[in-house]
């Protein structure tokens, strides 16, 4: 669970009485297998209940010595592959990141029982989040892959699997952490690289839908009903210009799409409008055409997404002052949470934030669905739109994992050991006390949306069903928006927002214009890292 | 000790023999033919012609430290107490190489290469091919031109601290105090001054600026919003850290300035302004040019604050070539037209600086 979201859910819900209710329940819990002699199950269940005690919901964030008390309880599938001592004298080089205190500073209180039982060493190779591109991209570039462990975002699996960089996973891996657990956009193709299993998902990424409640109902400023279509989206946003904010009395605002790039990512935002448009039910691809790599970014379905934001732009008042200069982070932060603007669309943290920062005013008002959807759709392989519903929410960034890289797998003991710890980090038991405590992790597995296992452990039911519910409904939709997970991707996006930039700013003539320059920025880039090679990776992240 | 040669100069007189000279002239062929063999060696691996189990160059690297070791022993071996001498200087003089030359040649070798590192080809020399790219890239040649604004932002810059330091060498209560003060943003970094100010103060609802600006009858203030406003804001925010700097360059040579030669122009009857025209701002002059080229080397650098506030935008507006590059190299990982960039600005700084240097020097000297 990010931290922010541990908060939240904690946040004010949690009298003595509540959680010495909970305590008792999970007693309950823990002790029934026993009582009631249930089979390997139950002993699971029992195992869950206890880790979800660690530290206890309420009793502060946990430590290093939870983190390896969660990790020793955890042990059983590693005690049942691995003999107890034997990968002593085997050293592994694990690289991750040290985001919040968490992320490899979890991982080596999860692992210490680990090594403590097969004799293994690991030494951490820690980065900032700033740093670990560039670190990546030098050792693959420069061939000094130093590193037996990494943890690794999927969007980056173009520059490490499509290289042959990574080792493949073993089967005895797959049956150890319960794959087939997986929500269904982790599943294959995603899930795999041209066919293969690389990596053990730790962490589930996907943008949500957050309004205000109070702007919309019977009577309110934004219409009867939330939005369901980017089309009621633009319509509510231009229906409240020159109305009064119910909450703060100040002008108000609909959609906040942010106009100024973010490194790269701020493009997801702009996914999140044109996927309605673009990703159509029948084809995996809405980004590039697979068999050309020619982007589909200047098709009528982008174009009307990036002509939805410069409608806005052309209305006057409908976004705040100074919006072209508002990056995501502006967005979330310093507009929706302060008070100012009705509607966005963010990763989870913005949710709990609303409940828990000192700046936010929204907490009372704030709701949750799915990104919209649109009334039409646009069929590029016909190159016409249907006049038919469709929704697709943007699995933006597809969520973190573990990959064991073939520095390994010349070595068989060592490779095994490789695959025995990120097999430990990445299974069922020990993800839901990711999922359920403050870890930097998104909850990921089906059986993290069992809603009564949170409500045991003394978490606020309403608002654990009303957050984990959008991510439930878009991790699970059949028409996720999956981006392509090809070398630079994000060389992609940068070039794409600097161009955004341009025809926001008023520098080309129309929509039509800025995507057909960020179209030929695009072929740039695919001719300097290869064209044949990004189709074939393209094919391969696609599963085709 | 001999009686004659360079007696002012040489303590002792070596009488080296002629086998320690050839020992010394053989080490240091010697090391570089190894050197040169090494290097060849590692050169024919990289380019998949030969193995020789060289996985990385550092072969090549001890190879070129020991030659510098037998270089720096053989001018001993050989010139005796003239090459102790030279030994003071050499280590200083290979170690300056090793850091600038070398570095800058295979920046020079990366600039003229098509090196994306998502490449999976990886390097690959193009010739002119980024330079081409660079003639037709708008987004660099606006960068270019916003550097020209923000540089010529500055005679405005040196106004502002020429009357701040005067302000400050006058007798003015609490003087220590101020001067201390006015230098606090210089204290800043600017990354902080991004955020305080750019993303706080200017911020366009709850920022203070903001609602100044709204009591001031703004209706809508935006900082950022427009080209023309979000550069200013951007040259003023850069103006508030840097002034200090250039008033405190100011102040010393003021203070540098005899008392005397104010007051014979006051006894030959000259005013206030005459006296500073007339006196002050001539003599003051090097010191300007000085704190002006300096303060433009650091104008020619500006990027953090356009970064963290702005990415360059609206549209360019306050882009500059520094974060331009940042992006493409940073966000785009395109090393080779990213250091083609860099190595055509550092051109271009090189050749203003020295015609600006030139001009200065022209222009301050009938008048000191």
């Amino acid at each position: 669970m990010k931290v922010e979201l541990y908060k939240a859910a904690t946040a004010g819900v949690l009298s003595r009485r509540r959680m010495l209710q909970g305590a008792t329940a999970l007693a309950g819990l823990a002790a029934m297998p026993r009582v009631m002699g249930y089979g390997a199950a139950a002993a699971q269940d029992s195992v869950r209940a206890q880790i979800l005690a660690i530290p206890g919901v309420g009793a502060g964030s946990p430590t290093d010595a939870d983190w390896q008390k969660v990790g020793e309880l955890t042990l059983a599938a590693t005690k049942a592959s691995v003999a107890e001592g034997e990968f002593a004298g085997i050293e592994l080089t694990f690289l991750g990141l040290n985001n919040q205190n968490l992320h490899n500073l979890l991982f080596r209180g999860f692992l210490k029982p680990w090594e403590a039982y097969t004799g293994a060493k690991i030494n951490w190779i820690d980065l900032a989040q700033a740093d670990y591109n560039p670190r990546l991209q030098q050792a693959i570039a420069t061939g000094t892959v130093d590193f037996d462990i990494i943890e690794m975002g999927a969007p980056f699996e173009g520059d490490t699997a499509g290289r042959g960089l990574l080792d493949e996973m073993p089967d005895w891996v797959k049956a150890q952490i319960e794959m087939d657990d997986y929500v269904n956009y982790l599943k294959a193709p995603v899930g795999t690289w041209d066919g293969k299993t690389y990596r053990i998902t730790i962490d589930g990424d996907c943008h949500t839908f957050a309004y205000r409640k109070d702007y919309f109902g019977e009577g309110a400023i934004g219409g009867a009903e939330v939005p369901k279509t980017w089309q009621q989206v633009n319509a509510a946003s231009k229906a409240v210009v020159g109305q009064t904010d119910p909450l703060t009395g100040l002008p108000a605002f609909g959609y906040l799409d942010p106009l100024k790039g973010w490194g790269g990512f701020g493009f997801y935002f702009l996914e999140n409008r044109a996927a309605a448009y673009a990703k159509h039910p029948a084809d995996p691809a809405w980004l590039f055409d697979p068999e050309t790599m020619k982007p589909r970014v200047n098709n009528p379905a982008w174009v009307q997404a990036i002509q939805d934001v410069m409608d806005l732009i052309a209305t006057p008042g409908a976004y705040p002052a100074d919006q072209i200069n508002a990056d995501p982070g502006t967005t979330a932060f310093s507009q929706f949470l302060a008070g100012t603007g009705s509607m966005l669309t963010w990763w989870g943290d913005v949710g709990s934030n609303a409940r828990t920062s000192d700046s936010s005013v929204v907490g009372d008002v704030v709701g949750f669905g799915i990104n919209p959807g649109s009334d039409k759709v646009y069929n590029s392989q016909t190159g016409a739109w249907e006049e038919t519903y469709n929704e697709s929410p943007n699995m933006a960034y597809l969520g973190w994992g573990i990959y064991v890289t073939n520095r390994v797998s010349g070595d068989e003991a060592k490779r095994k050991a490789a695959w025995s710890a990120a097999a430990h980090l990445g299974g069922k038991d020990i993800s839901l006390w990711t999922a359920a405590y403050p870890s930097g992790f998104q909850p990921y597995r089906n059986s993290h949306f069992q809603y009564d296992e949170w409500e045991a452990a003394g978490y606020d039911r309403a608002f654990v069903e009303d957050y984990l519910g959008s991510n439930a409904d878009s991790y699970n939709h059949p028409n996720a928006a999956i981006e392509p997970r090809i070398p630079g991707i994000f060389q992609y996006y940068s070039v794409a927002e600097d161009e955004l930039a341009k025809g926001y700013a008023g520098q080309y003539t129309s929509a039509q214009e800025t995507a057909d320059a960020i179209a030929a920025a695009w072929e740039k880039i695919t001719d300097q890292i290869g064209r044949d090679s990004q189709i074939a990776l393209y094919k391969a992240s696609l599963g085709m | 000790m001999s009686s004659s040669g360079d007696l002012l100069h040489v303590v002792t007189n070596d009488n080296i023999p002629a086998g320690r000279k050839a020992f010394g002239r053989a080490i240091i062929w010697g090391s570089a033919a190894v050197m040169a063999a090494v290097a060849v060696a590692q050169t024919l691996q990289v380019s998949g012609q030969a193995a020789f189990g060289f996985e990385t160059w550092r072969p090549t690297l001890y190879a070129y430290v020991a030659w510098a070791i037998c270089l720096c022993w053989g001018q001993v071996l050989i010139n005796g107490e003239h090459g102790k001498r030279t030994l003071f200087v050499l280590p200083a003089a290979l170690f300056v190489i090793s850091l600038t030359v070398f570095p800058l040649l295979f920046g020079l070798i990366i600039a003229f290469s098509d090196w994306n590192l998502s490449s999976p080809t990886g390097r690959k020399f193009n010739g002119l091919d980024n330079l081409r790219q660079m003639w037709a890239d708008p987004f660099y040649w606006n960068a270019l031109l916003n550097m020209v604004w923000y540089v010529l932002a500055i005679i405005v810059e040196y106004a502002i601290a020429f009357g701040l330091a005067l302000a400050l060498n006058a007798e003015i209560r609490a003087r220590k105090f101020f001067r201390v003060a006015f230098l606090l943003p210089l204290m800043l970094s600017p990354v902080a001054v991004s955020w305080m100010i750019g993303k706080s103060m200017l911020e366009p609802r709850f920022g203070p600026l903001a609602r100044l600006a709204r009591a001031l009858g703004w209706d809508d203030p935006s900082f950022f919003g427009s080209p023309w406003i979000a550069k200013l804001t951007i040259m003023l925010m850069d103006a508030w850290t840097f002034i200090p700097f250039m008033m405190i360059m100011i102040l010393a040579g003021l203070q540098a300035i005899p008392k005397e030669l104010n007051e014979a122009a006051k006894v030959d009857g000259a005013n206030g302004w005459r006296n500073f025209w007339e006196v002050t701002f001539p003599l003051m002059l090097p010191v300007s040019i000085t704190a002006i080229l300096i303060r433009i080397i650091f104008k020619l650098k500006l990027a953090d604050i356009v970064i963290a506030v702005t990415s360059g935008g609206p549209g360019g507006a306050t882009d500059t070539v520094t974060s331009f590059i940042f992006r493409e190299y940073r966000d785009r990982s395109n090393v080779g037209y990213g250091t083609l960039l860099a190595m055509v600005y550092l051109v271009v700084i090189i050749i203003v600086m020295t015609l600006l240097m030139k001009l200065a020097d022209r222009f301050t000297r009938p008048r000191t």
